[in-house]
């Protein structure tokens, strides 16, 4: 029984955060803030991304890749959420995810090595905003994927993909359709438009592609099992996010309110106070948990993994929102200014409590998966008695 | 991460396995057949079988050899948590001394003392109460005012407990009382803490009805009852300190066995939800409910991730310290959640034992209200947030 990370992946944690504290700080995500029509990707940050490593994680060996875990990929998310660091290494790493799963060996080599040095960024349009996080809820449709008009390379595409992170900057975007199919398309091939939108969350920018009759690619082992996994990996990996954000917004409240003196007294004395940090604590805790587990779930091919990335999810989700509804609060009027850095939290936080389904969303799908089934047992005369 | 148990454990979980299979009747699996008996019927029934076990080695599980224990590992104890809950076995008739006073007993105990109550309690034939709480101290233990006053070798003790598990059932009590007064603010000076036989004509235990309607704690009232000196439990005058360390033995549970258990409850809960008709659909189907059902297994899953957790750190040595009391919060609350869904999925059911032809729903609405009482017995919710905020997270007092 080892519920905890490994020394590597402690190793790997350490060795993400003291990049980020030496390299890439808090007046490094601001200058992100200043300057709201950059492109959103620091360079020198990105080129770290790649360099460490921290790109290849899940790519296997035989591509340049490191073949670890998602675990390991959400270590490293984890700490990316404490930093609140931008750029496309989410879409990037699930991009992979989609080659290593459902590619060919010759779209693996074609495109695998690139993502992971990080000479290739990738964007992913694998959920339409708003929509459940299952393969129904596929930004295009199974019958604009299979449109006719085929070009040499293969089949092309026609649709709107909402709210698609970091499209702008992208060299290749992942198209899932509701049939379960996964489609490469060049962000830069004609039928394709990206109009880039003011980004409440300035760590992240977010667009809209609109397709038509754009050249695609389909993978070769799309199906919607692996859509299904594709999103449950990237609600896992945006849990961990969420997590380490929570974190460290909870962790810099309860230091400001321990200090903070109002009425002659830290402010972080009053249980009206305490007990609600002590509730986020705790609650916060769970999350990492929660988000720990599904991850290793999904590495161990547990029966359970969807349910646990459901669960990890729903939790952060919920968890996320809170902390950075109280960093604010108990910070008093200066948790409100744009000159105090709990605003970058809480962009950040609501950007990502709902993609990939929301807590809402989730519980729905908790419900179907281990609350539905017992309605078998009601139906059955004996697992009734 | 490795979420496997030993090859050892995995051994003696299959032998307590087989032991409950051959011993544990199907009929006291069930809550009808305890129902049925009185409350002395039920818990000589609960002691017998708990005795059984004892005898057969499933008892003092962590507790080492020398003690009669078998000297097993965190793990072990985790395991027999869990299979005693998947069983449904009956609950131990002894809970106060086996989690607390043996262990103490075991660490600063005179060697009179280890010979004369371990064995006793560990095979239940002595049953020991806990005598902390007082109608004016509950959540401040400190506050306590009854009495013990040395006279001739002896303590001569006045006054009241409360809200005492096994009351009416203890033989013994481990009580804690002033034996000087509380000299300005140092309140934790002048407590001791003393191993009363209740069998004496000072001691009265009455019943307390609880809002089940079951009375498993009681007041014990002491009027000029008699304590010989040599059973004082650390020296006179370190009560207190007794007291915490009796109390730090809850810190490496793991809450395993409540999981179990509450995710069973919760399985009952689900299975109901598609019994019980609303709004001419299943309440099942109802979405709001549906997500109350998924946001109590929510919580209940992440206490299953936390008692991992709190098993990897026992094994490795590590002491838990005050996150002991985020476990209690975790658990006490999950429970809660899964009793709040109850309730709602039974709507104006709740009112009555059979709210629909061939359903029984009893045991589930006694769990929902005895839940209840478990955000406020062992340390209030309060209590253990501030222990949370000013031990855990360092904020000030």
């Amino acid at each position: 029984m080892h519920f905890a990370l490994t020394d590597e992946q402690r190793a790997l944690q350490d060795a993400v955060r003291s990049y980020l504290r030496d390299r890439f700080g808090p007046a490094q995500v601001r200058a992100l803030y200043d300057a709201p029509g950059s492109d959103g990707v620091p360079a020198e940050l990105w080129q770290a991304v790649g360099e460490q490593g921290w790109l290849a994680v899940m790519v296997p060996e035989e591509y340049d890749g490191i073949g670890l875990g998602l675990l390991d990929a959400a270590v490293i998310a984890r700490a990316f959420g404490a930093g609140t660091v931008p750029g496309p290494w989410l879409s990037t790493v699930l991009l992979g995810e989609a080659l290593r799963l459902a590619g060919s060996p010759e779209q693996q080599r074609a495109t695998l090595p690139g993502l992971a040095a990080g000479a290739v960024k990738g964007a992913v349009a694998l959920l339409a905003p708003g929509s459940s996080p299952t393969p129904a809820g596929a930004p295009v449709p199974a019958s604009a994927a299979t449109l006719s008009g085929a070009t040499l390379s293969g089949e092309t595409l026609s649709g709107r993909l909402d709210l698609v992170e970091h499209a702008a900057v992208a060299d290749l975007v992942l198209v899932a359709s509701t049939d379960g199919g996964l489609h490469l398309v060049d962000p830069r091939a004609a039928g394709v438009t990206i109009t880039a939108h003011d980004t409440l969350d300035r760590t992240s920018r977010l667009s809209t592609i609109t397709l038509d009759g754009a050249p695609s690619e389909r993978l070769a082992g799309s199906s919607p099992e692996v859509l299904q996994q594709l999103l449950d990996r990237a609600a896992v990996l945006v849990a961990g996010d969420l997590v380490g954000l929570s974190r460290k917004a909870l962790t810099d409240t309860v230091e400001y309110d321990k200090t903070r003196v109002q009425f002659g007294k830290p402010v972080g004395s009053f249980q009206a106070v305490k007990h609600e940090l002590a509730d986020l604590h705790l609650a916060v805790t769970m999350a990492e948990y929660a988000a720990t587990y599904a991850a290793h779930a999904a590495d161990a091919g547990l029966v359970d993994a969807q349910l646990a990335a459901s669960i990890a999810k729903a939790k952060a989700s919920d968890v996320a929102g809170d902390v950075v509804g109280a960093m604010i609060q108990f910070h008093g009027g200066i948790g409100y200014t744009w000159e105090h850095d709990a605003h970058i939290y809480f962009k950040r936080a609501k950007r990502l409590q709902y993609a990939y389904g929301d807590a809402v969303q989730h519980r729905e799908r908790i419900a179907r998966l281990a609350l539905d089934p017992l309605a078998v047992k009601v139906a059955d005369p004996a697992g009734a008695a | 991460m490795d979420l496997h148990f030993s090859e050892a454990d995995e051994d003696f979980r299959r032998d307590l396995r087989s032991w409950l299979d051959a011993n544990l009747p199907q009929e006291m699996r069930e809550r009808a057949f305890w129902r049925d008996l009185s409350d002395h019927d039920q818990f000589e029934a609960r002691r017998s079988w708990e005795q059984d076990k004892a005898k057969a080695g499933f008892a003092g599980i962590q507790w080492p050899t020398e003690y009669g224990g078998r000297g097993g590992t965190p793990t072990m104890k985790a395991i027999y948590d869990q299979e005693l809950a998947l069983a449904n076995a009956p609950h131990t008739v002894n809970p106060l001394g086996l989690a607390f006073l043996g262990p103490t007993v075991m660490a600063i105990g005179t060697a009179e003392q280890k010979r004369d109550i371990i064995a006793p309690l560990l095979h239940c034939q002595t049953i020991w109460c806990q005598g902390f709480s007082e109608p004016g101290a509950g959540s401040d233990l400190a506050a306590i005012a009854m009495r013990a006053e040395p006279q001739g070798g002896q303590y001569v003790l006045n006054g009241q407990k409360t809200w005492t598990t096994n009351a009416i059932h203890g033989d013994k009590i481990f009580a804690l009382a002033r034996t000087s007064p509380a000299e300005g603010g140092a309140r934790h000076a002048g407590i001791s803490m003393l191993l009363v036989d209740m069998h004496q004509s000072g001691v009265e235990a009455r019943p307390l009805t609880q809002m089940t309607g079951e009375a498993e704690f009681g007041e014990v009232f002491f009027t000029d009852a008699l304590c010989p000196q040599d059973q004082l439990l650390g020296g006179e005058g370190d009560g207190w300190r007794t007291a915490m360390l009796l109390l730090s033995f809850e810190r490496g549970s793991s809450a395993i066995g409540q999981y179990t258990e509450f995710r069973q409850q919760w399985d009952r809960v689900a299975t109901l939800a598609h019994q019980l008709d609303r709004d001419g659909k299943k309440a099942a189907e109802d979405p709001v409910l549906r997500q109350q059902l998924a946001g109590a297994l929510v919580d209940l899953e992440c206490l299953q991730y936390h008692s991992w957790h709190v098993l990897t750190q026992t094994t490795l040595g590590r002491d838990l310290g005050f996150e002991a009391s985020m476990t209690k919060i975790m658990w006490s609350e999950a429970f809660r959640k899964v009793s709040d869904a109850y309730e709602a999925v039974l709507g104006q059911g709740f009112q009555v034992p059979d709210p629909q032809p061939g359903l029984s729903v009893q045991e589930l609405t006694t769990m929902a209200i005895w839940s209840r009482s478990c955000t406020i017995w062992g340390g209030s919710q309060q209590v253990q947030r501030n222990i949370v905020a000013e031990r855990v997270l360092g904020l000030p007092r």
